[in-house]
């Protein structure tokens, strides 16, 4: 995918032109990038989006089918006159016969508690910190861009300013950390740049919460 | 949301969360020697997980083994149903379309998302797109998981899908509303430098 930019037989690259000319005129200096919501964002947003926690509940219920339907199988098995499976005898003994202050049983409920804990971290938290709202694009659309899209985009853009070299674009919830690798330019200028095209990058994400950008300018060290 | 309701999902996971926490603490605090109230399972230190006499309790009343069966059946039950839930996509199998003369059509939804996936996968700045129908067939809802092609602005992209795609298959199906979620990815590539 490296057509040179003069070539104008491909699909996508007159769309990103036409935006990023139209929205250069108003930004023309980082200083005017705000990177706070804007007011209306609360109604517009997608607001924040719920894992569904499928893995958990599922590798949940096969413990608890699994726990279950063993017990269940060895009391209604004793009921039928069977003998009992041979680890109830020592289970029962250990139950009956340890301290609560025994290593072993303080190792087993501190496992416990933690695990407790860590379920119900996972009940009531949203999760799917990867995916970043959008701003709705229409009341009944709910849009989420995920962070290595919205990393992708801003790179892409910051490698079209002159005189950057390399890019490496780390999307975080609420800011966007942009290290660049400079020659043959000012770095000043570079970084000028840099914070008007990122901002206007950003801008073209559509979230709902704009991250704040940090923006980072360094020549190229002599390992490269 | 398909499947199983993340409602379902998350109070499940969360009533086992808190037993565990709650039975794991309790332990945990009382062997390390905390002194725990005279009602508690535990009197102190020195006792025992789950003692012979506690054990053997109720172990003659007539009520006891059919109790412990039917709590151990109802459980076991509950979670196949829970794991069955899961492990099944509960998709629309047919979207309700008011034909305007009080006679209505049926449509597949297969057949509408694939003609949604379709459109969708067409406009510029998107490589694929996955349309899956869910809800009510009087009522379906869409969720959509969109590949960005490389350069497609996520905003622009996702108000063409707005603007044609939903609002295309709403008005041809006939709905007052499509509710829907829309997911968006990145198609990866290298680094490139402009000339």
């Amino acid at each position: 995918m490296s057509e040179p930019q003069g070539l104008k037989s491909t699909q996508h690259l007159p769309v990103i032109e036409k935006t990023t000319e139209s929205e250069l005129g108003q930004s023309t200096s980082a200083a005017d990038y705000i990177p706070l919501p804007a007011p209306d964002a609360a109604k517009d947003g997608s607001g924040r989006f719920w894992s569904a926690r499928r893995v958990p509940a599922a590798v949940l219920a096969t413990a608890v089918l699994a726990a279950g339907g063993l017990l269940l199988y060895d009391v209604v098995a004793v009921r039928a006159d069977r003998t009992a499976m041979h680890w109830r005898g020592p289970l029962a003994r250990e139950l009956a016969e340890r301290p609560l202050d025994d290593t072993w049983v303080l190792v087993g409920a501190g496992v416990a508690t933690a695990l407790g804990l860590w379920l119900l971290v996972l009940a009531t938290t949203p999760g799917l910190r990867g995916v970043l709202p959008m701003r709705r694009p229409h009341p009944d659309v709910r849009a989420g861009l995920h962070r290595g899209a919205a990393a992708l985009v801003l790179r892409d853009r910051a490698m079209k300013v002159s005189g950057v070299r390399s890019v490496r674009v780390r999307m975080g919830r609420r800011k966007a950390d942009v290290r660049a690798v400079s020659q043959h330019r000012e770095l000043d200028d570079v970084r000028a740049d840099l914070d008007a095209t990122l901002a206007d990058g950003i801008r073209a994400l559509g979230l709902t919460r704009r991250p704040a950008l940090s923006v980072r300018v360094a020549r190229p060290g002599r390992k490269g | 949301m398909t499947g199983v309701p993340r409602i379902v999902n998350r109070s499940l996971l969360g009533l086992a969360g808190l037993l565990l926490a709650v039975f794991g603490g309790s332990v945990l605090a009382v062997g390390l020697g905390v002194d725990p109230p005279s009602w508690w399972l535990h009197d102190s230190r020195h006792d025992v997980l789950l003692s012979d006499a506690d054990r053997a309790r109720w172990r003659d009343d007539g009520w006891w083994w059919p109790a412990v069966i039917a709590v151990l059946a109802v459980a076991v039950l509950l979670a196949v149903w829970w794991l069955a839930a899961l492990v099944r996509r509960r998709r629309l199998a047919e979207v309700l379309v008011d034909t305007g003369d009080g006679a209505g059509a049926l449509l597949r939804g297969r057949a509408l998302e694939n003609v949604l996936a379709g459109e969708a996968g067409a406009l510029e700045g998107v490589q694929t797109a996955q349309v899956s129908l869910t809800g009510r067939r009087s009522a379906p809802e869409a969720t959509v998981r969109l590949l960005l092609e490389p350069h497609a602005g996520p905003r622009d992209t996702l108000n063409r899908l707005t603007t044609e795609s939903l609002a295309h298959a709403r008005d041809s199906a006939g709905l007052a509303s499509l509710p829907t979620e829309v997911r968006l990815r990145g198609a990866g590539h290298g680094a490139e430098r402009a000339p």
